[in-house]
């Protein structure tokens, strides 16, 4: 087991004090760490899930657009922010466990350090939930 | 591999009838390989008797600086061998996106802060950023990794032959985290300490004390020990002491830390307070039963996924 990089430690330690939903990946996508917070958000804590490769995170919880259709993963946030290097924003629903809808805002911003990208940290903020027809709860 | 603590004190120097047995220099740690090449680990006004003990020799040596607070590099305009023409010097240190190494420490080496420039000593001096990879010096394999304390800090291993040794004086890795349950991959210093022959680490506050000091960038005793456990080091001096700690306090202290370290699964004299003068033998010292090495908790479904 590899070493993390110290600027993804102090993310995680932080994020483990935080009441905001956050997620960190790692510089190859991998989803590396997500808070209570953002557990209880999508019905799973992360120690029940474990580290997650980019292919598989970005469709476990969705994520949909306005119309329902699903998000492709290179235009999620967090993705644009690892890859890219920039802050990205984005207004989207997820899916969790229980079949409920979230409607969420998304900051993501990259982790850059003297020797490059280590990964990036997304700051979910819950806007609206929807049950699992997508309506409102009453 | 030979070690000698020159300076154990952190922040200042504390000078004083109260802190003479455990001494009152910052932090400086000599290490002699075992070719006789020379380093130096930090440059606080320790260094200053360890450049008196040297005489004219040798005519090479290395620093390696863990980062530029005050209480690290003030000795190097008293070290006597930067002023000596026949003297190569290198010194490392963190890379920082603002300056390079020899500008960040120009700021202190330059008025009106000191009568001498860097560009005046007459030593031949080289800066160099410490690579992210495994270098040598002489016959030692040299790692440094970046480590949780307030600005850009890193923590030294240096293997020789069979022994190794650990120097991380200024580190808080329980910040924000439990260091019992946490995985080994997330632990700040880690990978640096693992099985080492020797630790230094910083254990500046007592228990009682860090709570007052929390995010300032040290150890409690307790943070210390259990840093200790987890990279399963075999022998750990506690070093970096806070100026206002005398003698009594550190060896109240140090009864304190070992009765911890038994309470750990630790044994006899593994854990000690570093006292200025300190030296220790590598791997001499490692024929000694130390410690009983104590099993990490179990990992979490998170670390096995």
């Amino acid at each position: 087991m590899s070493q993390k990089p110290l600027e993804l430690i102090l993310a995680r330690n932080l994020m483990s004090a935080l009441s905001t939903p956050a997620f960190l990946v790692d510089e190859g996508g991998v989803l590396v760490f997500y808070n209570e917070a953002a557990g209880i958000l999508l019905g799973k804590r992360f120690e029940e899930l474990g580290t997650v490769g980019p292919d598989e995170w970005g469709s476990m919880f969705g994520p949909f657009d306005q119309r329902g259709e699903p998000i492709p993963y290179d235009e999620l946030p967090l993705v644009t922010a690892v890859r890219d290097g920039h802050p990205a924003h984005a207004n989207f629903d997820i899916r969790s466990t229980d079949g409920h809808h979230h409607t969420v805002e998304a900051s993501a911003f990259p982790i850059l350090t003297a020797h490059g990208s280590q990964g990036a940290i997304a700051i979910f903020w819950p806007t609206a939930q929807m049950n699992g027809n997508g309506a409102a709860p009453a | 591999m030979k070690v000698k603590l020159w300076g154990t004190r952190g922040s200042i120097p504390a000078p004083g009838p109260e802190t003479i047995r455990y001494g009152g220099n910052t932090s400086c740690v000599g290490v002699t390989l075992s070719d006789g090449s020379l380093l130096a680990l930090d440059a606080g006004s320790g260094i200053r008797n360890l450049g008196l003990a040297l005489g004219g020799e040798p005519a090479r040596l290395h620093i390696l600086l863990t980062h530029l607070h005050l209480d690290h590099i003030q000795g190097l305009v008293f070290f006597a061998p930067a002023f000596r023409p026949q003297t190569e010097l290198v010194i490392w240190g963190p890379a920082s996106p603002e300056a390079s190494l020899r500008d960040r420490i120009a700021r202190y080496i330059s008025a009106p802060l000191s009568p001498v420039e860097v560009r005046e000593l007459p030593c031949d001096v080289s800066f160099r950023h410490c690579p992210e990879t495994e270098w040598e010096i002489g016959p030692a394999r040299i790692r440094a990794a970046s480590v949780a304390h307030r600005g850009p800090t890193l923590g030294y291993r240096i293997d020789d032959g069979d022994s190794s040794l650990t120097y991380i004086p200024d580190h808080e890795p329980a910040l924000g985290a439990d260091l019992d349950q946490l995985e080994e991959d997330w632990i700040s210093g880690f990978e640096l300490a693992r099985d080492t022959s020797l630790l230094i680490h910083d254990g500046q506050y007592s228990d009682a004390e860090y709570p007052d000091h929390l995010g300032w960038g040290h150890s409690a005793t307790s943070h210390a020990l259990a840093f200790a456990r987890r990279t399963a080091a075999r022998r750990t001096v506690l070093f970096h002491h806070d100026p206002l700690h005398s003698d009594a306090f550190l060896d109240q202290l140090e009864a304190t830390a070992q009765e911890g370290w038994a309470g750990l699964g630790g044994v006899g004299k593994a854990v000690a307070i570093g006292a200025e003068g300190d030296e220790f033998e590598l791997p001499a010292d490692l024929r000694r039963p130390l410690a009983t090495p104590v099993p990490a908790p179990a990992p979490s479904p998170a670390a096995t996924a």
